[in-house]
């Protein structure tokens, strides 16, 4: 249940709310400031709070920085399996207790695992805040370490690769395998959801020393958004959290690369799908760049929605492909902190080619590098970008753990407010900057996915080094 | 913020005294702290208004984001209305509703309304199509004129109708290969008969009928103001969205004869045991149904929770029992599924083959078990928490609320149906619950479609049905 792909699915949701975000001009009437207040406990623990009192729902996120990149190098998918034990129950509180405490008190909860971190959701009626909070600190604490529970959740988290990859069409290709192939760093480029030999190695002293060096109060971040002011959430932090003591934790090694110099072009041979696919990915600028916010501009323009240059060029128009979307990674243009990508994926008619449907969006990129981003478009992309900002921080489950996330990655959360500024402040000089720097053919990750049966020599085609 | 809401002062009694509620059996940490007291539950204030020409008009303000949604339901417009040779026509006509008007073509309504911070589309179901719009608050204004032109003006050209039509086709490949769409499909005939709720799936043939006239004709009939409902919510005024409403639907009249009432669909049926052959499948799809109630049926709350404590999300006895006790299954879930002219009761697991007869045994047991024995007051009090809950959460979207009202209107419940649903699932005593399932989940009344490899699993299945294979 909390799985890695259902946190897959929920963040591309959220990609393509965020994708779809400021007019040229914002309107003074569409302007939302959401109050941000943040402390920092003694022990380390940050916890942000966004007080809304229009309904008596409180979100709550806790978020740790670790995520897939820094899980130890001979245990691929460590991290996604740890998640897993985190709902496993501890030794004050059995495996059982936190799922019916929470949907008890009328909640719900989730977790998923990202390169950069793993998040731990709940959103409840505020009346069940304060259980919820415990049961957060208490798994922060210790978790019950327990040979049976390990073996099972390693059975578990087999069974959901085979249901989410192996036994799926596409095996989540233009998310898993364009890392693979996209990155030089081990760190950015194996398997987050790990080899079944390594998942299999795992030990009960692997899961102690992550909990210990990772899962601390010094390296989390606590979320609360809704029914709850930031005195009220200090507070609670303090009273719940406040006694566990900071712990230390590892520092990571480099990961950070450079932009590809030389294209990848990839095909690979699928059992399941009936259609063939493509996924088109480019190395994105670093978190924090002055070209972040041009490329949010230029995906959407791009690849977001109906009205986007690559779904008017290429369903309609050339009629080479049955849909485009867009990813950014595992996350969303905001929510990184290493090498991530900006991948294009399509199916297109079996009609066609990878070559024809490469050359296509080639055809639209050169466009925008050579004539930039008429004002008409870009004010409409733009409010397009606030708009979806906004929706994605709605929910108060969202608003909590994107304040968490953006506390974590960015050192402060109040981004969120600042966002919006960034993306209206976007020119098309820009765009076309950040079109000609990252969507060149030599940052490019090209794999074209096709069913099997459309290709002569599978064994030859599976994975074209 | 605040928000426009009437505090209504509830259920002091359902605050719990001391530690949380789990369900029976599980032991809870001592130090552990109890739920607070409830809080007043918000309840929308809804200011309506009917146009000259029929057309209703609800307004929900809400001073939250600045963001304002639209959702117009045409009531007798969804599946029930189309014609038996062409089931599913509902879903393709919604969908090319905003692919073209009179006045803009589909690229112009995608720019345009990406140029006022939101969307416009169509969905349909049962009883009804709902079209829906949203957009930043600045623009709220011309995106209701959008939204009038895709509900009074759309042109289905030929190119779009097209395009839909091969898309359709690839979507309906894809389902096929889904064990759970054809049992699905089998279970809502072995439910419903001939009646048209049973026919909700597309087929190839219904996808190549459509043609740019089929859905002009469909349109004029099933597309009038005097069944209409629109509702408007978020940071907008209800004045200005009363004459923003009028703007844009006041002068709408459609001459000619609309659509007919859907008939009552049956409330009982000779339950059906059917195999679809799956070569090869190493899992059994598991579904088991029958006809039970429309929402407007005095049974319908009680029904709710009974249904909820059965099998309505992870903490439900079907979960608890098949996937975290037993772990047959990724999931197993059962409950109620309302319509205006009639509805049903489903369930149903995908569980490995070996497990096929003893997972329906567990289902069964699940059934029997909630008629025979009176739920637990805790785990009636945990499940009451539940729906509360889950109410809260979608109160706290406005576009929910929207979205919520318009779908209870279709189904023919009463505007403060919303507000009064949890006052009224709090009310339900445990022997309603066990009245509830006695009346429908009495195993023996329950049809059984199972997709699977008959090789692994006929011998299984013996006990449960004389099975006929099917497609």
């Amino acid at each position: 249940m909390k799985s890695f792909r259902a946190g897959l699915l929920l963040s591309l949701g959220m990609a393509s709310l965020m994708l779809a975000a400021l007019p040229a001009k914002a309107a003074d009437a569409d302007r939302w400031q959401i109050p941000v207040a943040v402390k920092k406990l003694d022990n380390g623990l940050t916890v942000v709070v966004s007080q809304d009192r229009s309904s008596p729902v409180v979100g709550v996120s806790v978020v740790y920085g670790i995520g897939m990149r820094l899980e130890p190098r001979n245990r691929t998918g460590f991290a996604h399996l740890f998640e897993h034990l985190m709902f496993e129950g501890s030794a004050n509180a059995p495996e059982g207790v936190f799922d019916k405490v929470i949907t008890g008190g009328g909640g719900r909860n989730n977790g998923s695992t990202r390169p950069d971190f793993t998040n731990y959701v709940e959103i409840a009626p505020s009346s069940a805040l304060e259980p919820i909070l415990w049961l957060e600190a208490d798994r922060m604490r210790m978790l019950d370490f327990n040979p049976a529970t390990l073996k099972n959740q390693q059975d578990v988290v087999k069974e959901e690769i085979r249901n989410n990859v192996q036994n799926q069409p596409y095996g989540g290709f233009m998310w898993l395998d364009v890392g693979f192939n996209a990155f030089q760093k081990w760190e950015n480029n194996h398997d987050g959801y790990g080899s079944f030999v390594d998942l299999e190695s795992a030990t009960l002293d692997d899961v102690k020393a992550f909990h210990r060096d990772y899962y601390g109060p010094n390296n989390a971040i606590l979320g609360l958004a809704g029914d709850i002011s930031p005195e009220e959430g200090f507070a609670l932090a303090e009273k719940y959290f406040g006694n566990i003591p900071a712990r230390a934790v590892p520092k990571g090694p480099d990961f950070s690369e450079g932009l590809n110099t030389q294209e990848k072009r990839i095909q690979q041979a699928d059992k399941l799908a009936q259609v063939p696919a493509i996924a088109m990915s480019w190395k994105m600028p670093d978190r924090g760049s002055p070209d972040q916010p041009a490329m949010s501009v230029l995906g959407a323009l791009l690849a977001n929605g109906d009205a986007s240059r690559l779904y008017q060029g290429l369903v309609k128009g050339r009629e080479l492909a049955l849909n485009v979307d867009s990813l950014y990674g595992l996350t969303s243009e905001w929510e990184y902190n290493g090498p991530t990508l900006f991948t294009v994926f399509a199916l297109y008619k079996p009609t066609t080619d990878a070559d024809a449907m490469v050359k296509a969006v080639d055809e639209e990129v050169a466009k925008i590098v050579k004539d930039g981003v008429d004002d008409a478009t870009l004010a409409r992309i733009k409010t397009q970008l606030l708009a979806d900002w906004y929706n994605g921080m709605e929910s108060f489950l969202s608003r909590a753990d994107t304040l968490a996330k953006l506390q974590l990655l960015w050192g402060d959360a109040s981004v969120a407010n600042r966002i919006p500024g960034w993306i209206d402040a976007v020119t098309s000089a820009d765009v076309q900057r950040a079109a000609k720097t990252y969507l060149t053919a030599a940052n490019r990750t090209v794999i074209d996915r096709k069913p099997a049966a459309m290709i002569q020599a599978p064994a030859a085609a599976r994975t074209g080094q | 913020m605040k928000i426009t809401m009437t505090w209504v002062a509830l259920a002091v009694a359902f605050a719990l005294p001391g530690a949380a509620f789990a369900g029976p059996g599980t032991e809870l940490p001592k130090d552990l702290p109890p739920y607070a007291p409830d809080k007043p539950l918000p309840v929308a204030q809804i200011e309506k208004k009917t146009l000259a020409n029929g057309l209703e008009v609800w307004v929900v303000p809400r001073d939250g984001m600045p963001r304002v949604d639209y959702v117009l339901a045409m009531r007798n417009a969804g599946f029930a209305a189309d014609p038996a040779n062409s089931p599913g026509f509902a879903s393709l006509f919604a969908g090319l509703l905003s692919e073209g008007t009179a006045k803009r073509d589909s690229k112009a309504i995608a720019e345009d309304a990406q140029a006022l911070g939101g969307s416009v589309g169509a969905g349909a179901s049962n009883d009804g199509v709902t079209v829906y719009a949203d957009a930043l608050a600045s623009h709220a204004a011309p995106m209701l004129s959008l939204l009038a032109e895709v509900v009074r003006t759309p042109s289905f050209p030929d190119n779009e109708v097209k395009l839909a039509q091969a898309n359709a086709l690839q979507g309906l490949k894809a389902a096929e290969a889904q064990p759970s769409f054809k049992a699905n499909r089998a279970l809502l005939a072995a439910t419903y008969g001939d009646h048209p709720y049973s026919r909700t799936q597309q087929t190839e043939a219904s996808i190549l009928g459509v043609t740019p006239a089929s859905l002009r004709e469909a349109h004029a009939l099933r597309f009038h103001p005097d069944r209409a409902l629109l509702v408007i919510t978020g940071r907008i005024a209800s004045a200005e969205a009363f004459r923003l409403a009028e703007a844009a639907f006041g002068d709408w009249r459609v001459p000619g004869a609309e659509s007919p009432e859907t008939p009552a669909a049956r409330r009982s049926a000779t339950p059906a045991y059917l195999l679809i052959q799956r070569d090869g499948s190493v899992q059994s799809t598991l579904r088991m149904g029958r006809p039970a109630i429309a929402a407007t049926d005095v049974d319908y709350v009680p029904a709710i929770l009974a249904g909820t404590v059965l099998g309505g999300g992870f903490s439900s006895r079907v979960n608890q029992n098949l996937r975290e006790d037993k772990g047959y299954t990724y999931g197993a879930s059962a409950g109620f599924s309302p319509s205006r002219m009639g509805g049903r009761v489903q369930a149903g697991a995908d569980v490995r083959n070996e497990v096929t007869g003893a997972s329906l045994e567990q289902f069964f047991h699940e059934f029997k078990r909630l008629a025979n024995e009176p739920v637990p007051e805790r785990e009636l009090l945990d499940t009451k928490r539940y729906v509360a809950g889950g109410y809260l959460i979608s109160n706290q979207l406005q576009g929910s609320v929207a979205a919520t009202l318009a779908s209870n209107w279709l189904l023919g419940l009463p505007s403060d149906f919303l507000a009064n649903y949890v006052p009224r699932i709090r009310e339900v005593n445990a022997a309603q619950v066990q009245a509830m399932a006695k009346k429908y989940f009495d195993p023996k009344d329950q049809s059984i479609v199972v997709v699977g490899d008959g090789k692994a699993i006929a011998e299984q299945l013996k006990p449960y049905g004389a099975f006929k294979a099917a497609e």
